[in-house]
């Protein structure tokens, strides 16, 4: 009930803002590309659609399901056709890339009207509004940089406190290990080793993340302290169990929920996956922020945004406002990650109610990552390098997790030439 | 097993030797079958199973569950991208897209075949060859030319535009099957009825249509199998609500980062593959038979 | 009266009439869309396409690519495997279906079903099935033998036969239904003379009905190698490509790069490849079926 009053709350608003755009006449239309399939996310995102239709509007969704490959194909066809998608799922430099192209619509307008540039958080405003002008609406932060536990499972082991460090954890994990459980929890594929192996390198050394992963700096890959990360991450890979590779990752988030393993690195939609199995924060399972050795507050970020571009139809542009201005609404910021586990990407919504403990602390840990200078966004959600330079990377983290001879040395070698040769 | 040899006319009256080759052949055939079914198999328990139950014992785990419910969930509440209406609006796109294409694919095959068996010119030959290169195109290749293609045509995220798709990369097979049929059918039927003055279409309605049921059904089930269950051309030259039915069925390989419902995407896959498997069962005596009948020469 | 002359003019061409709408479609979508692949992969598109000429470093780029070098290394391994034992299995299965069995109807719906379904749907499964923690190898753990091994789909090294075991389900059943189209048509009067003769079954398969349905074993090959060059959903959906890039293949890289990275060029030179690697197999097929003709009109 109090779903359709926030619906219908910000179908007033967006009336209103609307008619202030002065588009009044038009019939709000859109239709939005994006990943969000099936499962909390197609769920999430019908809540828009169900807004954008109490609104006035026109709502209709492409959702194309599997690899970012195919809403991208889709997205490319499109344009090749001459016939762009009105509202896309892109984020990181992909904002930047087709900005670059012409054919992204300004938001300016609305922006200055809602005064985005105050309310959303500091580092993502280089990535929505890669060449000055608002060109993409943030839908959510999520936190990269978790480590989830199972309450069982560290009982059983006698461990107390979730480890703080790398050290710390190394030495719980050994202790997981001789009580017969698997250490780490985890389902192989590129962008799950890319998500662990990230959490390894900013906890190892802010630096080397910014310089390797947010800069794309070579020599940094080439680095010894890239080799001393991946070293590491191999203890951490010797801790997980061999079923890991093509195991779905909410197969490997069940594994910790049911004690069966002790710890899981995943980002924060998996507390969606922990909620609507039933299991509980405190009991179940625990989080805390991944291990890191600098004692400062850290935070890898990730966001998923909307992108508009231009159309002739004013009934599609008087959509993209109305959309833009509804994901960037409270109502909605607070209802999609309700569901999703992430937290909104305005700063100014109040989570006390309906949101998860740990999303309470993702907000507070970001609040003073920004003020202590570590906060990052996220090279293995696509949120820093280029694709070209991010998927060879990839392929050599995921080549490390599932080659048991390949040395430290030779994956961070590896690493840089993949990248060079892109170059 | 045991049954099948009781049944076996050959069986009680065959020498030790024969049973024993019977027992063979049984036994090679079931356990090839269990290889074939397995997957068919996990798919429909797992369709019934609670997800409490799926996580417990493992997706291919027996089930000690039970629940018809997930069938209707998928078919009109399941949430497929922005609209939770079920799967069964993409089934109907499906069957828009598939039926007309299938159906005139394989009739500019019937068409193209009997010009190219009966119909022959200089050159006609060389053009055959040429028309049976587009079986071999990659659709990752050709993906984007097309969208250019119905950019032009102003026919793109339309069904229409996919019946042209499938219909153009059909033509190469359909062509194929129907001339290599038709080939068969004996010249001296074709110069008789000339004779008596039939033209082109009175000799292909009046001789080659009646002849042709068994290669059709051949290409029918080919196309609309192959058109079905196509799942590049279809997720990425379809829009919204035109989404044909793969967009579903890609839903249970997805991973992505949300939280799968394994009985209901189960049920999901199986309501969506349940036209081709229907019409392989009771269509796939005829196709064999089609196949026999000079599909093949 | 005067129209007559035209009119028969008209229908004298009229099948090349008939023809011609079909001949432009497909001469549009070969060699058009060929033509523009190759264009591609000599630009340096990237996002979308770009249509000024950037030379062949593309393709210099392509074969120093590791990834490309396992894509294309897998697609020989695969590819010989799959059609090896699609072929072998399929006419195991056609010459058990053709002894005269009970239920033949139902046997052969069970063979070639999986033709009927998506790879996407049918690839998933098999991953569960393969999968230790999930499949084959956890049951037998739970049945009590703990140390049954059967994670292939994990292991770099085997990952690819994961592929050919999926590959090879999929479409030995559509080969079972040519081979066994192909022995229905073989002539029945050489097969009882042979009998007469005293010949047993192995000997008779060997010497008289194999080499009577030789086209066939043609036709299966070519169907097969063309599958397995353009194998895509199979590895998408039962590997992903991994474990790490392990089971990638060309069709996969293609796409990857074409529509993930952002780098259409090299992706159309890796098409362009792939449309090679076809002409390898297509190029003496063709010869050959030409060759057989001529023979075979020659003759008949």
């Amino acid at each position: 009930m109090r779903m359709i009053g926030h619906i219908a709350r910000a179908a007033g608003i967006a009336v209103l803002a609307v008619g202030l755009a002065g588009a009044a006449l038009a019939e709000p239309k859109t239709n939005l590309l994006s990943q969000w399939d099936n499962g909390s996310d197609a769920a999430a995102i019908a809540k828009l659609g169900e807004m954008f239709n109490a609104a006035g509007g026109k709502w209709e969704a492409t959702s194309i399901a599997g690899h970012t490959a195919n809403t991208l194909a889709k997205l490319r066809a499109d344009v090749v056709a001459g016939n762009p998608p009105p509202a896309v799922q892109l984020k990181g430099p992909e904002i930047a890339e087709w900005n670059a192209t012409g054919m992204t619509l300004s938001l300016d307008e609305i922006a200055k009207q809602e005064n985005w540039d105050t309310l959303v958080a500091p580092e993502l405003l280089a990535v929505m509004k890669p060449k000055g002008a608002w060109v993409a609406v943030p839908m959510n932060i999520h936190r990269i940089n978790w480590m989830w536990a199972s309450k069982k499972a560290l009982d059983k082991a006698g461990i107390s406190d979730m480890p703080k460090t790398w050290a710390d954890f190394n030495a719980d994990a050994e202790k997981l290990k001789a009580a017969g459980i698997i250490p780490i929890a985890h389902g192989s594929a590129d962008w799950t080793d890319a998500t662990t192996f990230e959490t390894v390198v900013y906890g190892m050394n802010l630096d080397l993340f910014r310089k390797a992963f947010v800069e794309g700096d070579v020599a940094a890959m080439r680095s010894p302290e890239m080799v001393a990360a991946f070293e590491q991450f191999r203890k951490m890979i010797n801790w997980m169990d061999p079923g890991m590779a093509g195991r779905a990752w909410d197969a490997a988030a069940n594994m910790m929920l049911t004690g069966q393993a002790g710890f899981y690195f995943m980002g924060d939609w998996s507390i969606g996956t922990f909620n609507a199995a039933g299991f509980k924060e405190g009991v179940d399972y625990l989080c805390s922020r991944a291990p890191a050795d600098n004692g400062k507050p850290g935070f890898i970020l990730n966001s998923d945004s909307v992108v508009f571009f231009q159309q002739k139809d004013p009934d599609y542009l008087a959509g993209s406002k109305l959309l833009a201005h509804l994901i960037m609404s409270t109502d909605f910021q607070t209802i999609f990650n309700q569901a999703k586990g992430s937290i909104p990407a305005r700063l100014d919504v109040d989570l006390s109610k309906g949101f998860n403990p740990c999303q309470k602390q993702s907000q507070k840990d970001l609040a003073e990552s920004i003020k202590a200078g570590t906060l990052v966004r996220s090279f293995a959600h696509n949120m820093t390098i280029l694709q070209k330079y991010r998927g060879a990377a990839m392929e050599v983290i995921t080549e490390f997790v599932n080659t048991p001879g390949m040395s430290a040395a030779d994956a961070a070698k590896q690493m840089a030439d993949a990248v060079e040769a892109q170059q | 097993m045991a049954e099948a040899l009781r049944y076996d006319p050959l069986g009680p009256s065959g020498t030790w030797h024969r049973q024993r080759a019977r027992l063979l052949v049984y036994g090679l055939l079931t356990l090839f079958a269990l290889y074939y079914l397995l997957p068919l198999v996990v798919v429909i328990l797992n369709s019934f199973r609670d997800l409490p139950d799926i996580s417990r014992a493992g997706l291919i785990g027996l089930p000690s569950s039970f629940s018809l419910s997930y069938w209707p969930i998928a078919w009109s509440k399941f949430c497929v991208g922005g609209t939770c209406a079920g799967i069964a609006p993409f089934f109907f796109n499906s069957v828009a897209m598939a039926v007309p294409a299938t159906i005139i694919s394989t009739a500019i095959g019937a068409v193209n075949g009997y010009v190219l068996s009966k119909w022959r010119f200089p050159g006609s030959e060389l053009l055959f060859g040429f028309m049976t290169l587009g079986v071999f195109m990659p659709g990752q290749m050709v993906l984007l030319p097309w969208a250019v293609v119905l950019g032009w045509l102003k026919l793109t995220n339309t069904t229409a535009g996919l019946v042209l798709i499938h219909c153009v990369q059909g033509l190469s097979f359909t062509t194929l099957f129907c001339r290599n049929y038709y080939v068969n059918i004996p010249d001296d039927l074709i110069k008789a009825a000339r004779i008596d003055g039939a033209g082109f279409w009175r000799i292909f309605r009046k001789i080659v249509l009646p002849l042709s049921p068994p290669i059709l059904i051949v290409t029918v089930i080919w196309q609309f199998t192959n058109i079905w269950n196509e799942f590049l051309f279809a997720v990425i030259f379809s829009s919204g609500t035109h989404q044909p039915i793969t967009a579903a069925l890609i839903a249970l390989s997805a991973g992505g980062t949300s939280v799968h419902q394994y009985n209901v995407e189960s049920a999901a896959v199986l309501i969506a593959a349940a036209p081709p498997l229907l019409i392989y069962l009771f269509g796939g005596r005829y196709f064999l038979r089609g196949l026999t009948q000079g599909a093949l020469k | 009266m005067i129209a007559a002359p035209a009119a028969r003019r008209l229908s004298a061409i009229l099948p090349q009439l008939v023809l011609a709408p079909s001949l432009v479609a497909t001469f549009i979508y070969v060699f058009v869309f060929c033509g523009w692949t190759i264009f591609i992969s000599l630009s340096d598109s990237s996002l979308l396409p770009d249509y000024s000429f950037a030379g062949f470093h593309h393709y210099a780029e392509l074969w120093a690519n590791r990834r490309w070098n396992i894509a294309y290394t897998n697609l020989f391994v695969f590819g010989t495997l799959y059609v090896v034992g699609a072929t072998a299995i399929g006419l195991a299965l056609a010459i058990l279906i053709d002894q005269r069995i009970r239920a033949e109807a139902l046997w052969r719906t069970i063979y070639l079903y999986p033709l009927a379904v998506s790879f996407v749907v049918t690839g998933t499964v098999w991953r569960w099935i393969l999968s230790p923690a999930t499949g084959i190898e956890s049951i037998v753990h739970h049945l009590g033998w703990m140390g049954f091994r059967f994670d292939w789909i994990v292991q770099r090294d085997f990952a690819i036969y994961t592929v050919v075991i999926t590959g090879i389900w999929q479409a030995s059943g559509f080969v079972m239904a040519l081979f066994l189209a192909g022995l229905r048509s073989v002539d029945q009067d050489l097969v009882k003379a042979a009998q007469i003769d005293g010949a047993g079954m192995a000997r008779i398969y060997r010497k008289i009905i194999l080499p009577g349905i030789g086209p066939i074993f043609i036709a299966v090959l070519v169907v097969l190698l063309q599958f397995a060059i353009k194998t895509f959903d199979l590895v998408y959906a039962l590997t992903g490509g991994g474990p790490g890039v392990s089971t990638t293949v060309p069709a996969i890289y293609v796409y990857d790069l074409m529509f993930q990275r952002g780098q259409m060029a090299e992706g159309a030179a890796a098409a362009i490849m792939i449309l090679a690697a076809l002409s390898l197999v297509l190029v003496p097929y063709t010869v050959w079926v030409n060759w057989h003709r001529r023979h075979g009109e020659a003759h008949g």
